[in-house]
């Protein structure tokens, strides 16, 4: 006589039915000769377990089954890294980043003028960029608020609309069509503000900005090039007792003390080969002296600008850090890009060889789990 | 001037002795010991060497004055690294570099070159030994203001370098041992970087024509840029007239040697009666001696070499001999002309200056301006009748600096270089290869090259990249891809060198050469472009380029391989010469 199976029985089969066809579907487990979670922590060799977008679990932590059951890439000899973070780009959009008309503008939104279509974005996983802060343009003494985006398969998008407030003292300000037309117009104009803020005098959504960024709640990134402009971002912090990041600083060498003392981080600008000595020597001094520091500006010459400040005296991995876990800390998003640790955003690139030389090349982009760039690798199954 | 062949033997010794005081005959002076400062800098050309074959001639003591050294002879120096990359072959593991005076001896793994008990070991047990790199195309030591400037092709870069770029210093301790330097257009030269300045290659001054056809990422119309390409092609229109004139004069010159040995041979013939009259300048007969075209030889007189042999400095003492010659008979001229009644006294030849009545013999009338010399004896009165003229010295046609480097580069002594970016510009410059048959063509930047790869490769056109890094092309170049070019060019066959384009980049040679690699360059290759390949370009090959015995000690030793980022020049020799240490 047949005997068919019991209904617990059928029931049991079809929840681990669903439940291996859940961890088959989503579960990746992505393995290479080097896997770099953080800057101080390599597994030589590595493997990650990536789930909803997410690194589940990271070399021994991987528990067996998961590992079994997972889809298993293995990029052999290669090298795997964290997504390199920009800390500020306007991306193109500087038009749109900017209010031409009026100079004190802090609580407006960049992420409300972010095109996810934008043409340059396509280019983004291609260089190893797997985040950056859409920043509005420094064209306005107070520009507004920027956002973190993501470039995506299709589109980019938006996964934090509020990050920091820009401002900025460079000369790009400074217009003569509209106020504040020099470097003392535009102190005063923060100033005006901060004092304000402090006072508790006005109460609209521009003061309340800026009043975050005294109680610490917001930090302030400060446009600031040369030594004058440096010193006026740094007379501004002091007299209001926060703790700027300092965007371009070409010049910081000569305001090094004030950098320490005051606790201020850099996001530098594009290096390029032609620069002084000085300026591509900057990185080491800053390492030197201690000041953070990460790398920004041309998205197609940022790893270029890490690779110019090694072979000018900068730590190795330093430089990584620069490109990682520094911008991260600066943006305030650790706990989810930067590095590869258990819960960050599966955000990593795959190298031929060590990702600041430039014999190596590029072989994958992945953003939040998914591949934007590269083969699949010949090891996947 | 040619040393005149029309002065009576007897008087033709004691001139050459009178001749070797006047001219100063120079001796070179020794090389520099090992630590020494050496003494040329500037635009002084090493002394110390001209060509291989002088060389050897040193290394042998076999130099002019007598045998055996001036000065101390260099002990031999032993490089011993971990790895040693002579790139004309495999990476020898934990080897050796011989080096005696200028040149390297021997090479190869420990315990198989002998190394003499006076040698001075250097020993970099990590170290990673290269030849000396080679950057093709920069501006170094030349004068920013001419940066920009369309200079003409008969100015010569060499003749105004001098350090200038707060960089120009870096290059010898970038490693660079050989660098190509040169202008937007004129003449470009090859340099030693060294630790005080830098060298001029010997008989490298004028290394190289620069032409420019393209106007750079301005945007154009194609139709525009042919326009403006074919009047570039119009570059050697006017030389055929040009060089037909001066073989027409080296023609005239001939003619002229044999119608002076003519006149000396009548005059010999008929001694006594009338001597021939000395080569005092007259107005037929143009003083001034044309200057020298490019390479230092003699214009009019290519593939003839002056007395006392070839190059330059023997073409220098061959001048100094005729003028002397010249003085000589002038004053001899004088001389004779202040003694009256002698029979060696002559006018010139073309004052008739009649001194004796000449007897008439009877019936006979002499024949009227066939021989100006009166005061003839009657018997030889026939022989005047058949006396030659005097011939006179061709008058030379008027120097073109420009069309003789035009020339120079027609003749394969030096190199076409031109700089065009776009596929239309590459093309264009290909015509002189095809067309105007230039023996040999460099196109520089070439960021177009990758859609005529195979056009190049099957012309024999040689190629220098600059800009191969990781950068933002100008808008109308923004298909071009410089660091991916080096890998196409390479598959397809065509030689190519990296370069820096400048003083400041020189430091990021390798770096250059990395950022190829990563884009599909094979190592090998990547090395070979800024070492062999680009002495082969440049033309100086069997002196450097590579580690081999018999070039010269040309290398670098670096704490890592040479296309990590953060590796480091610790050593860089030149000809044997420390020109950068990390103490």
């Amino acid at each position: 006589m047949r005997r068919f199976p019991s209904l617990a029985t059928l029931a049991a089969i079809a929840v681990n039915a669903a439940f291996g066809a859940a961890l088959g579907a989503q579960d990746v487990l992505v393995s290479a000769a080097h896997i770099t979670i953080a800057p101080d922590a390599t597994l030589s060799p590595g493997r990650l377990l990536i789930r909803d977008g997410k690194v589940a679990f990271v070399g021994d932590e991987i528990p067996s089954e998961a590992r079994q059951r997972a889809r298993k890439l293995d990029y052999g000899e290669a090298t795997i890294i964290p997504g390199f973070v920009m800390a500020q780009t306007t991306m193109g959009q500087d038009q749109d980043l900017a209010e031409a008309a009026f100079a004190f503008t802090p609580d407006l939104l960049a992420a409300e003028a972010f095109d996810p279509w934008h043409e340059d974005l396509a280019a983004l996983a291609g260089l190893g960029i797997t985040s950056f802060a859409l920043s509005p343009s420094p064209r306005n003494v107070a520009g507004g608020i920027a956002a973190l985006c993501k470039p995506g398969r299709d589109h980019a998008r938006t996964a934090d609309r509020e990050l920091h407030l820009q401002l900025s003292l460079i000369g790009a300000a400074r217009d003569q069509n509209r106020a504040p037309t020099s470097l003392l117009g535009a102190i005063d104009m923060l100033r005006t503000g901060f004092r304000d803020a402090k006072q508790g005098l006005q109460g609209g959504t521009d003061i309340a900005v800026l009043r975050q960024v005294l109680d610490g709640s917001r930090r302030a990134f400060i446009h600031a090039s040369d030594y004058t402009e440096l010193n006026a971002a740094l007379d501004l912090a002091k007299e209001f007792a926060f703790e700027p990041v300092l965007v371009g600083a070409a010049e910081a060498e000569k305001v090094l003390g004030r950098l320490v003392q005051q606790k201020v981080a850099i996001v530098l600008g594009t290096l390029r080969p032609e620069m002084r000595l000085a300026e591509l020597q900057l990185p080491a001094t800053l390492a030197r002296a201690g000041v953070p520091f990460c790398f920004a500006g041309d998205p197609g010459q940022l790893r270029l600008s890490a690779v110019l400040a090694i072979r000018h005296g900068l730590d190795r991995k330093l430089a990584q850090q620069a490109l990682t876990r520094t911008p991260a800390l600066f943006l305030g998003q650790q706990a989810s890009i930067g590095s590869l640790r258990q819960g960050c955003a599966a955000d990593f690139t795959v190298w031929s060889g060590d990702p600041l030389d430039l014999t190596s090349s590029l072989l994958a982009t992945w953003v939040d789990g998914v591949r934007l760039e590269g083969d699949q690798p010949a090891g996947a199954r | 001037m040619r040393s005149p062949w029309h002065l009576p033997a007897f008087i033709l010794p004691l001139l050459l002795c009178a001749a070797q005081a006047v001219a100063q005959i120079e001796e070179p002076p020794p090389p520099p010991a090992e630590g020494e400062q050496p003494a040329a800098t500037g635009t002084e050309q090493n002394p110390s060497g001209a060509d291989r074959e002088r060389g050897n001639r040193e290394r042998r003591g076999n130099r002019p004055g007598g045998p055996g050294r001036r000065g101390p002879r260099r002990a031999p120096i032993a490089i011993e690294a971990g790895h040693i990359h002579p790139v004309s072959g495999p990476v020898i593991e934990d080897g050796i570099v011989l080096i005696r005076g200028d040149r390297i001896v021997a090479i190869g793994k420990k315990g198989e070159v002998e190394v003499p008990a006076d040698a001075t070991t250097r020993s970099f047990p990590t170290g990673h030994v290269y030849p000396g790199l080679i950057d093709a195309s920069t501006d170094a030591f030349t004068d920013p203001a001419i940066s920009n400037a369309n200079l003409d092709p008969g100015l010569a870069i060499g003749d105004d370098l001098q350090p200038r770029h707060n960089r120009d210093d870096q290059l010898a301790a970038a490693g660079i041992t050989t660098a190509y330097t040169a202008g937007r257009g004129g003449q470009g030269a090859i340099v030693r970087p060294t630790h005080t300045g830098f060298e001029v290659w010997p008989e490298k001054e004028h290394a190289g024509l620069q032409v420019r056809m393209t106007n750079g990422p301005t945007p154009s119309h194609a139709l525009q840029r042919q326009q403006q390409l074919e009047g570039q092609l119009r570059l050697f229109d006017g030389l055929d007239k040009y060089k037909k004139a001066k073989e027409d004069h080296n023609k005239a010159l001939d003619q002229y040697q044999k119608d002076w040995e003519a006149y000396l041979e009548y005059h010999k013939k008929n001694k006594g009666s009338a001597q021939p009259a000395p080569a005092t300048p007259s107005a037929e007969t143009p003083a001034e001696r044309p200057a020298g075209g490019p390479g230092g030889d003699r214009p009019f007189r290519r593939g003839r070499r002056p007395p006392g042999g070839g190059g330059n400095a023997e073409a220098g003492e061959a001048d100094d001999i005729d003028r002397a010659l010249e003085l000589l008979l002038e004053l001899a001229a004088q001389d004779r002309s202040g003694r009256s009644g002698s029979s060696r006294t002559e006018p010139a030849a073309d004052t008739a200056t009649p001194q004796e009545p000449t007897p008439k013999p009877q019936g006979q009338d002499p024949p009227q301006g066939q021989n100006p010399r009166a005061g003839q004896p009657e018997a030889a009165g026939e022989k005047k009748n058949e006396a030659p003229k005097r011939p006179t010295y061709p008058k030379a046609p008027p120097e073109d600096p420009a069309k003789e480097t035009l020339l120079a580069v027609l003749d394969g002594k030096m190199p076409l270089r031109v700089e065009a970016h776009r596929p239309d510009e590459l093309r264009a410059a290909l015509t002189f290869l095809s067309e105007k048959e230039v023996p040999i063509l460099v196109l520089e930047k070439a960021y177009g090259a990758c859609a005529i790869a195979a056009d190049l490769a099957a012309t024999g056109a040689q190629v220098v990249l600059t800009d191969v890094l990781p950068s933002s092309m100008p808008k109308a170049y923004e298909d071009f891809d410089p660091q991916a070019l080096p890998a196409k060019l390479d598959a397809a066959g065509v030689p190519f060198a990296i370069a820096s384009g400048g003083a400041r980049l020189a430091p990021l040679l390798p770096t250059m050469a990395a950022a190829a690699i990563g884009k599909g360059l094979a190592p090998a290759s990547a090395l070979r472009a800024i070492t062999l390949t680009a002495a082969e370009i440049l033309g100086v090959q069997q002196d450097t380029g590579s580690l081999q015995t018999g070039k010269f000690a040309d290398l670098v030793v670096f704490d890592r391989p040479l296309f990590e980022s953060d590796s480091h020049v610790l050593l860089v020799l030149g000809r044997g010469r420390t020109e950068f240490e990390v103490k």
